[in-house]
Parts: C-alpha cells; structure tokens; sequence
C-alpha cells in the first residue's frame, strides 16, 4: 500500500481537527506535524488532551472533521478504512487479544485477512513469537488466558508487527503492566525498534516512558496543541515553557542524566586505583552519580578511566545558578 | 509449565464434571420411567384408560410433542438470533425497545388466550400451535444474543477494528464466537419451555402428551394425567441436559 518497503515511511498531519458533534471545543485543534521516517515519536500529555484521538485519525478509528494526514506520501484519507488499516500496525493498552484464538491465530490475523498462505503466516507467526522471546513452540498453540500480562503485552506487540507494517501506532501498549515487567518490556521494545525502523507514533502520559523509548517528543496540550516538538534531550535542557517544565516535573537534570551513556564523557584521569566503585561503560550517567552517592565518593572508575563529579555536570551543562533557574521556573 | 499445568487441569475438570453432572440426568430419567412402568404395571387398567395407556399412543405423542418441540425452536433460532444481533448493534439503537417489547410481549400474553386468537385466524393443528410456542420461546434467545453481543468487551472490537476487519468480520469471527454460551443457554431455557407450553397443543389438535393430559382430566382417569405429565417432565429434563451437553461442546476453546 505505503510502498513495498517496510522500514518506516514519513508521516505528515496537516491541519487536522476533530470536532465531535455537540461539543464546545474541538478535541483536537488544528494540529500539524511531520513524523520523520524511522522514527519513533511520543505524544505525552495528561489524560483528556486529545493525544489518543490524533493517533486514532491516523488509521481512522476516528474520522477528522477536516485536515489532512499523509503516510508515505499517500493521502490517507482517500482510502478505504479497512484496507489502511491492515497496513498500519495497531497496538493497545488492553491488549484486546482475542480469547477464542490461539495465539498463533491471533498473531496471524492481519496477515490472515491480507490473503497469506497458511505456510507463510505460521513461519511468519514463529519468527514474530521469537522476536518478542516467547519460545514459539510453547507458546504458539496456547489461548491468551494462559499468558501473563507481560506475555500478552509481548503477542500484542507480534500481532501489530505481524503484516510488518511501516508504521506503527501504540496507544500505551505496556500501560498494564507492574513497574519492572513494563521496564524489561521497553528497553527490549528500544532494541527491537533499533532493528526494525519502523515509523511509531507511541502515545502514554508517563514522561519517563516518553524518554526512554522516543527519538523525539511531541508534549501536547488541551485540544492536541503541541506545546513541544523535540527530542527528549533538547526538551529536557530546554523545556518551552512553564506547561513543559511543569510537565517534566522537578527532576529534569536527572532525567537527562539517564539519557547520556558513561562511554560519552571523556574520561578525565587515567586508569584509578582499586578503591573506586566500578560503572560499565554502558551504564547512564545517572547511574554512575548513583554509584558515587551510593559510595560517598565524587568520582568513579569506568572503563575508560575515571568519571569525577566535575565532568558529570559539565556534560549536563549545569553551570552554577542555571539549574535554580530551571527548578524555579516551574513555580 | 505453568500453563501446561493449567490446561491438564482444565481437561481433568472438564472429565469430572461429565462423570458427575452429565450422567445424573439421563440415570434419573431412566428411574422415573423405570418405576413409572412398574407403577402403571401395578395398575388394573379399565378399557378408557387402555385405549391411552398402550404402546402405540404413547409413541405417538411423544413424536408428536418432540415434533413439535423441534420445529417451534427451530422457528426461535431463525426468528431470535438474527433479531438479536440487530437489537445489539448500536446503530439501531432506535428500534431495540421495539423489538424487546415485541419478544417480552410473546411470553407476557397468556400462551393459550394467543393459541385460541391463532385458532380463529388459521383453524386448528399443528402450524397453530407453532405460533403459540414461537412466541413464547422468542425472548429467552433474543435477550441473551443480545446481551452475549453486547458483553463483548469493547477492547476486542477496538482492537479488531484497527487492524483492519470489516464490521462483517468482527460480527461473524468475534463478536458471534464469543456470544456462543450466551445463545446457547438462551436455546436451552427456550427448549425446555417450548416442551412445557407444547402440552397446550391438545387444546389445537396438534397432539403431543398434552392429550393425555387433558383427556386424562376430563374423564377423570388420574393414571393417564399422571402419565402424561411425567414424561413431558422426562422429555424436559432430558431436553435440558443435551442442552448441557452442547454448552459444553460448542463453547469456544480457551474460555
């Protein structure tokens, strides 16, 4: 449909709105915005802001009342709502796996309607299930019942990959999960997206969700208005103003802490003796002033070298007095 | 393991309940109709109560009454399910009430006050006493396809939906498929009632173990109401239980 290519294509929304009927105010404001190829973009807002419905435009569960919304260059709006969706990989926070279906059906339905050999949907089925680790032959013929959450939030992500769509839109697919199941599921989720550069529009209103796992950050507001499109460290350094701030919350220099890699400083002395706590090179910034806090100690030893207290604020930027501005002006 | 756990388990559920539940009934059956045979065997038999009381009568009936026990749910089903469907979709949100107050009418309005209404329009027999039974039984399957479409959870249709199935899809390999044991205990409600009301056919010529009862009544000959009643109550029971059965069958897996 969008091109024989399944790596991500471009995503535009021109001037969209929704008005519902009845309604004082449009649920979602005149919005433009373009989604880059390959990237993975979060809206993030608090519940009511119109973030839902945006996405929900973009494969049609929610006709626009007027706008235009382009994927790959295609004018989504002059085609039929069933076929785009069956191009467009849709997964949701409750899951909405079917209980009747195995999983292996489940996971094979898009590529069921799309007219695939059985052949071909069952080796498809097999790869997805690895994709996402669940064993395929402990799992395939198993009915979601007998899953566990995360397992489902697992085949709900499989199903939405099954056609291997370009795009993807996830309406807060690991939302229902505890706090370490939804961890293990994002950071597996950020190196599956490494691999397979699809185009996402991933909503949820936990800012650190939008963090760890967005190339870039659309923060909206009341009506969907972006109130900030960026990446997750442009907006952290600089938020646009007192809504984003307040939306960051208090701790936005820890925050871009845990998205700087130690490997990315430079190390400022050579090799240290055994007395230091040790940090992989991998490990975040925020982790390593952890450690030394953890320790008592103003620096730690890193494969590189050594990482002072000194050299991690200079990364962040924090000069003295700047960051009493940031928390203050959230006031 | 766990999972596999929980499916042995399921499957050895599932064994014991047959054991237990399933063979109940029809062992039950089988006694009622064992010490009736015995109780009637006892019984010195005048020459009226003979003529009702013999082999060739009671089989008779019994057809009769299943016959027309068959053919009025076969009626429902084909009345009920697809008016239930309709009465569930939201878009005909308007005329639900209609056709709820249509089906809560059938069983409202005395079943015989319809089959002597029904009798004035088509005589007595057989289609008649359809007419009375059908709409007796409508409601129980309408409400419940209803209800078992409606109870669907909206996540599901959500999610079918967005990834692309058409509103005949969703209907057909969703929302039908999950309303399976909603319709079928509807179906079961209905059979057992429609074998209740069919003893009303005597009253329209249309046969059944009804006549037994009825003539059993107005010559007072209590051995042949009794005998009447018995195995309308029998056909019931055992009506219901393949109605069990079915349930159990027909539900979709992983449930």
């Amino acid at each position: 449909m969008f091109d024989r290519d399944t790596e991500g294509v471009r995503i535009e929304l021109r001037s969209l709105t929704k008005h519902y009927p009845g309604q004082p105010a449009p649920a979602v404001d005149n919005v433009t915005l373009d989604i880059p190829a390959g990237e993975l973009v979060v809206f993030v807002g608090p519940s009511g802001c119109g973030k839902t419905t945006t996405m929900k435009m973009i494969n049609r569960l929610v006709e626009p009342t007027s706008g235009e919304i382009r994927i790959g260059g295609q004018d989504v709006l002059s085609l039929d709502p069933d076929q785009l969706r069956r191009h467009i990989g849709y997964a949701i926070q409750q899951v909405g796996l079917f209980p009747h279906q195995t999983i292996a059906q489940n996971i094979g339905l898009v590529p069921n309607l799309l007219g695939w050999t059985a052949d071909r949907i069952s080796a498809r089925v097999d790869e997805l299930l690895s994709l996402v680790n669940l064993e395929p032959s402990a799992f395939r013929d198993r009915y979601p019942r007998q899953l566990s959450g995360g397992q489902q939030q697992r085949v709900g992500v499989a199903r939405a990959l099954a056609a291997d769509p370009p795009v993807m839109l996830m309406d807060e697919p690991f939302g229902a999960t505890d706090p370490i199941t939804r961890e293990h599921l994002q950071n597996e989720f950020v190196k599956l997206q490494k691999q397979l550069r699809k185009t996402i529009i991933f909503v949820t209103h936990d800012f650190e969700e939008a963090i760890k796992l967005g190339d870039r950050i659309a923060v909206l507001r009341e009506g969907s208005h972006i109130a900030q499109y960026d990446t997750p460290a442009a907006i952290l350094a600089d938020p646009a103003d007192d809504y984003v701030a307040n939306f960051i919350g208090q701790d936005a220099t820890l925050k871009r802490l845990a998205l700087m890699r130690v490997s990315e400083v430079p190390a400022t002395e050579s090799p240290a003796g055994p007395g230091l706590p040790q940090v992989s090179a991998d490990a975040s910034l925020r982790e390593a002033l952890d450690t030394m806090i953890a320790h008592g100690a103003d620096r730690c030893s890193t494969p590189a070298g050594v990482l002072t207290y000194a050299a991690l604020c200079e990364a962040v930027g924090t000069r003295s007095g700047e960051q009493e501005d940031v928390v203050s002006s959230d006031r | 393991m766990t999972a596999d756990t929980l499916a042995v388990g399921r499957s050895r559920k599932l064994g014991r309940t047959f054991g237990a539940r399933h063979l109940f009934t029809p062992v039950a059956i089988c006694a009622v109709l064992l010490a009736l045979y015995a109780w009637v065997g006892t019984l010195e038999l005048d020459s009226i109560e003979q003529r009702s009381l013999n082999r060739a009568v009671i089989v008779t009936k019994a057809v009769e009454h299943i016959q027309m026990t068959v053919a009025a749910t076969t009626l429902v089903v084909i009345i009920a399910i697809p008016l239930g469907i309709a009465a569930s979709r939201s878009r005909n949100r308007l005329i639900t009430p209609i056709i709820l107050t249509v089906g809560n009418l059938g069983q409202a309005v005395p079943s015989i006050g319809l089959l002597v209404l029904a009798t004035f329009l088509m005589g007595v027999g057989f289609q008649t006493a359809l007419v009375g039974l059908v709409a007796y039984a409508v409601l129980p399957v309408l409400r419940n396809t209803m209800v078992g479409v409606q109870q669907v959870d909206p996540a599901l249709i959500e999610a079918a939906r967005g990834m692309g199935m058409t509103r005949g899809q969703i209907l057909r390999r969703v929302e039908l498929k999950l309303a399976v044991p909603a319709i079928l205990a509807g179906l079961r409600t209905a059979l057992v009632l429609t074998v209740g009301v069919a003893t009303l056919g005597a009253f329209v010529a249309a046969g059944g173990f009804g006549e037994l009862i009825v003539n059993g009544l107005k010559l007072n000959r209590m051995p042949v109401t009794i005998v009447g009643g018995v195995l309308t109550a029998c056909i019931a029971f055992f009506i219901d239980w393949l109605g069990g059965l079915a349930e159990d069958l027909l539900k979709p897996r992983g449930m």
